[in-house]
């Protein structure tokens, strides 16, 4: 072949090029692409992006609880407390006091960023309170509390500082949202099965119609495999999200929907791998078979199914992993599943359990990723 | 089998153990098997908790250990066929039941109506022009509230009597300055902007002809559903009863609807090949970090790989529909985040093939060239890129093809496009509009598979 | 007595890979066809039993007339016609057994088949094809775990299931090397001593020497040569492959 640059091929290259270089610059323009907002604004993803990273998979039971510290008005009226140095704890900075004496309380490992009333609880029952508070991320509060006469010990018993708090009780359990994204995460898997199973049913046969070594006999023939190449060719080419919110439409929210788009979808992609590989299957075996008087139902299963189904099989796989890679986003128009389930927390800003939902959609595709070809591997 | 197994011992061995007894008798893939698929069974049997399917473990579990017997006594093994028709009948159930499979609910007339619709896309409209007018009403009347019942513009004017009127009461229209001879549409708008009919039964368009000097006279009644502004019927703006006469123009022109979808496919093919250009440039300098073959010097390196990769592992099972969101938060919605998304998505995708691309090197030539006394840059010219430029390429035409694809659907999360305008469409139930799109992502997609299968077809 | 009357086929391409074909075979003849690639070898012994349309012609069997039975009695007749390929032409991932009943096709029950159930009367025969070829040890195995020559055994032990009257073997032993291409064509000829008719295509000479009866030639789809084995000489021979064409010849055994 000869490669030398010629004139015309000089021309056809600077026009390519320029064609190339007119659609970056259209591209550019139509998708707003702005590098410098996106540096500026960059940590708004800070959050997001953390919260993603600190799913919410375990939980430790929680219960509210009561912590008291006695603290005798005045001093030397009654036993003074003893502080313990761990757990949830209020660390006055003096034990005792007269009365009308200001000093500095602290609270340790409460719950965090919630507000606390601390309340002097009286020998009498009464209730008196003290101070209000907010504890921080970690759960510590500094308020300046002042000793307050009517707060005096009674009979050597002193009035309590007390505060009420929630505390992680137990070990460690799955989350409510682990809960929920497990379930959600099974009826995704389970779309996925249906959808490639169902499908597989249908496109199997279908597909030797769009196969030219099989049906491209006769204008009716010819007529079947056109007709049905056209028609896998075009439901192929939407995206199962697309066939998902007509179908959502049609037959409301839920998994059902998300199941016949996967399905219509499955079915037109493996049609169309299913009769490429019955188009490239080898001729010969046919023939001796028809050598032998077989009829065309006995070609079909001794000659063609035998040679066809470890490709098949390799196809359906192959699909399979696809199919639960859509199942788990097909929720976001209405699909069901563990998308419908991740959709809702993003639109409630609960970015943690969002994070949930990401991480167990991560390792079951990957899970699936790997599995699918391992076996196809071994398949072939 | 040269071996002895004891077919007891084998059956004991499975009863307790799925699986334990095959991989006694020799057959350890078996048995493994055996033990997953009993689990995984069990497993979402239990998670289900309906009795009834605790049958289909149970049957396994019973064929389990008359094929351990079998595979010890002769180490010829029962077909497998049985236990996968169990576990699949089990999991076709349960699972019918958790996706909501109920065709009773595919109600063929309302696929009927959303369909019929799409069958006339909204794409192209006959050209034509249009000449407008309206006059303002009080609905009720009040007093020292009034309008004129005249408006006059551009020529034309429009006189209504009574100026005011109350729900069911008759009106009188006189407009003069149209198009002479031609039908004129009449529509009642209240001030909430809502159009109602005004014509038999307020079901139809109120139609009246203009006579050849360009004046029409119309009677109709105050529509029953003409909102009156609540609580205070005092405050309430004027109505409005709107004139048009439409006249064709010839031709056909891109319908509004349509010029919209036009718009979307283009910002989505953009979104693709901006995405595409994108994950290149990252993708090369990735994909060398992730060559086994060029990392594995020494610990240091091989860690850097091993991190690239997993790293690269978890981008790719993320769909870019997932990663958009992120990005909307942080450059809000609009084709850009969608961009961002596919980008990302695509770095990882592309950076796997890459390297693996890398790693797949014949060093015949490179030795080759080597030999000549070729320097390192010679040898990266003349051996390395010569080896990796065309798979790159096709692989990167594989992507942008892919990307075409997911770019229809990041809209959806507000990543712009296509699917922006898909989800607008039918929140609004413009069917038309929708057929007009299906037709646009087909023939895109399918023009596009077509010239990259075709350029692939070149460059292997 | 198979007849065969100005056969012509053209392709749809405009080839023409038969002239005006005629011969005869009396029964119980070794007939050997011979011609360089492309000449119509192939097509004539397809156009037998039907496998390829010929474009004009008859070819009849006794009384029958091939080229004109209606569907149904063409796979009456080729129930009757054994074949065997060049390359085989077995079903790979099948196993042998299953194989070897194929050829059995025509004669089964056709809904049972369907399911590859066999009686077990059937089952019997083709186990003893398989000894008559000797493979019987490979019964189960796959067809593609088979060497070229065992595999060339299993396509006449297919042939053999179908009882035939006579066998169309279409260079049957040119993907095999010369020891073994003995072995087959002693199969054959076995099987022609038992009172099958074969025609056969080959390449060698002396394979031709040592097998045919009696020999048609081939050129460009028209017949050149019609004659019994030892009239066929190496000039003859020359004529036939053209001037180019060395004979190669296969080690004798």
């Amino acid at each position: 072949m000869d490669n030398r640059p010629t004139p015309g091929k000089i021309t056809l290259n600077i026009i390519l090029g320029l064609l190339i270089v007119a659609a970056f610059a259209i591209s550019w323009r139509v998708t707003d692409v702005d590098f410098v907002k996106l540096a500026k604004n960059l940590p708004n993803g800070k959050d997001i992006i953390l919260a993603f990273l600190t799913p919410d998979f375990f939980t430790h039971d929680k219960t509210t609880i009561t912590i008291e510290t006695p603290f005798p008005i005045p001093c030397g009226s009654a036993p003074e407390a003893e502080i313990p140095l761990s757990g949830p704890r209020l660390v006055p900075s003096i034990m005792c006091a007269d009365p009308k004496v200001k000093f500095i309380l602290e609270g340790f490992n409460m719950a965090p960023n919630s507000d606390v009333v601390v309340r002097w609880n009286m020998p009498d029952g009464r209730v008196l309170t003290a101070v209000q508070a907010t504890t921080d991320a970690k759960g510590h509060f500094t308020s300046e509390v002042e000793s307050r006469p009517i707060a005096a010990a009674v009979n050597g018993v002193a009035a309590k500082l007390a505060v009420e708090t929630l505390t992680s009780i137990g070990n460690l359990k799955p989350s409510q949202a682990a809960h929920d994204v497990l379930a959600a995460m099974f009826v995704t898997f389970f779309m996925a099965l249906l959808s490639t199973t169902f499908a597989t049913i249908i496109a199997a046969p279908l597909s030797f119609l769009a196969a030219s070594n099989v049906t491209k006999r006769g204008p009716v023939g010819t007529t079947i495999y056109y007709i049905s190449r056209s028609v896998f060719n075009l439901l192929r080419s939407y995206d199962p999200l697309v066939m998902a919110t007509i179908f959502g439409f049609w037959l409301s929210f839920g998994s059902f929907p998300g199941f016949l788009a996967l399905t219509v979808v499955t079915i037109a992609s493996l049609g169309k791998l299913f009769s490429e590989a019955v188009e490239g299957i080898d001729s010969g075996p046919l023939e001796a078979l028809q050598a032998t008087g077989a009829n065309r139902f006995q070609v079909v299963v001794y000659g063609i199914i035998p040679q066809v189904v470890p490709n098949f099989i390799s196809f359906i796989i192959y699909h399979w992993d696809i199919n639960i890679r859509i199942s788990t986003i097909i929720g976001f128009v209405g699909g069901g599943g563990i998308g419908y389930y991740l959709s809702q927390k993003i639109n409630l800003l609960n970015y943690h359990q969002a994070g949930t939902a990401i991480w167990a959609i991560v390792i079951v595709v990957w899970a699936m990723d790997f599995l699918s070809s391992e076996v196809r591997k071994r398949l072939t | 089998m040269n071996k002895k197994h004891s077919p007891v011992l084998a059956g004991i061995l499975s009863t307790f153990i799925p699986g334990l007894g095959q991989f006694y008798a020799g057959l350890r893939y078996r048995g493994v098997a055996v033990l997953l698929g009993m689990l995984f069974t069990s497993g979402i049997v239990a998670w289900y908790g309906k009795p009834i399917w605790y049958l289909a473990p149970v049957l396994i579990w019973l064929w389990n250990i008359w094929d351990a017997i079998c595979a010890a006594r002769q180490g010829r093994t029962f077909s497998v066929l049985l236990p996968i028709l169990f576990g699949f009948v089990a999991m076709f159930g349960i699972g019918l039941a958790v996706v909501g499979v109920d065709f009773s609910k595919a109600d063929i007339n309302r696929a009927i109506a959303i369909m019929r619709p799409m069958f006339h896309p909204d794409f192209i409209q006959k050209r034509a022009e249009s000449n407008q007018a309206w006059v303002e009403v009080m609905v009720p009347c009040l007093p020292g509230r009034s309008v004129s019942g005249i408006n006059e513009e551009n020529g034309k004017k429009v006189t209504i009597t009574p100026t005011c009127a109350d729900i069911g009461e008759a009106l009188t229209i006189t407009a003069s300055g149209f198009w002479p001879n031609t039908d004129a549409n009449l529509w009642w708008e209240d001030p909430s902007g809502s159009v109602k009919m005004i014509g038999p039964g307020e079901a139809a368009m109120l139609v009246a002809h203009t006579d050849g000097s360009g004046t029409l006279t119309a009677s109709f009644k105050v529509p029953t559903t003409a909102t009156i502004a609540v609580p205070d019927v005092t405050q309430s703006p004027p109505h409005r009863v709107y004139l048009e006469q439409t006249r064709l123009l010839g031709g056909f022109e891109l319908s509004y609807v349509g010029g919209r979808v036009l718009q979307g496919a283009l910002q989505t093919i953009g979104m693709a090949l901006m995405a595409t250009a994108l994950a290149i440039l990252l993708a090369i300098p990735v994909s060398f970090l992730a060559a086994r073959n060029l990392m594995s010097g020494n610990p240091f390196t091989y860690a850097i790989y091993f991190i690239v990769r997993t790293l690269l592992n978890i981008l790719r099972s993320i769909e870019p529909l997932i990663i958009a969101i992120v990005f909307v938060v942080i450059v809000g919605l609009g084709p850009f985040a969608g961009v961002l998304a596919l980008a990302v998505h695509s770095v990882a995708a592309l950076a796997k093939l890459y390297s693996e691309v890398i790693e797949g090197i014949d060093p015949g030539p490179i030795e080759a060239i080597r030999a000549t006394g070729a320097n390192w840059v010679q040898v990266v010219r003349y051996a390395v890129i010569p080896q990796i430029v065309p798979p790159f390429t096709a692989f990167t035409i594989y992507r942008w093809d892919i990307n075409v694809r997911s770019a229809t659907i990041i809209g959806f999360v507000g990543g712009g496009g296509i699917g922006f305008l898909l989800i607008e469409l039918i929140r609004i139930n413009n069917f038309r509009g929708v057929g007009a799109l299906f037709i646009t992502i087909a023939v895109i997609v399918m023009l596009l598979d077509y010239f990259s299968a075709k350029i692939r077809e070149r460059l292997v | 007595m198979l007849k065969i009357e100005n056969l012509t086929k053209v392709y749809p391409n405009g080839t023409v890979a038969l002239k005006n074909v005629s011969f005869e075979v009396p029964d119980g003849e070794f007939l050997v066809v011979i011609g360089l690639s492309g000449s119509g070898k192939s097509t004539l012994l397809r156009c037998i039993n039907r496998l390829i349309e010929p474009t004009e012609g008859k070819v009849y069997w006794d009384k029958t007339d091939i080229t004109a039975a209606s569907p149904t009695e063409l796979l009456h007749i080729r129930q009757h016609i054994g074949m065997v390929f060049q390359q085989f032409n077995l079903v790979r991932r099948s196993s042998v057994m299953t194989n070897v009943l194929s050829g059995r096709l025509g004669y089964a029950n056709p809904w049972l088949s369907l399911l590859n159930i066999w009686p077990e009367e059937e089952k019997r025969r083709a186990m003893q094809a398989l000894e008559r070829v000797g493979i019987p040890d490979k019964a189960y195995s796959r067809a593609d775990t088979l060497s070229g020559g065992q595999q060339q055994r299993v396509g006449i032990a297919r042939a053999l299931m179908q009882e035939p009257k006579f066998i169309l073997a279409d260079e049957p032993v040119a993907s095999l090397d010369p020891v073994l291409s003995h072995s087959i064509l002693q199969y054959l000829e076995q099987l022609n001593k038992e009172g099958i008719t074969v025609i056969c295509s080959l390449h060698f000479l002396d394979l031709v020497h040592r097998y045919a009866t009696r020999v048609v030639g081939l050129k460009d789809g028209l017949k050149v040569f019609e004659g019994t084995a030892t009239e066929i000489d190496r000039a003859k021979f020359k004529e036939i492959y053209g001037e180019e064409a060395q004979e190669v010849r296969a080690t004798t055994v």
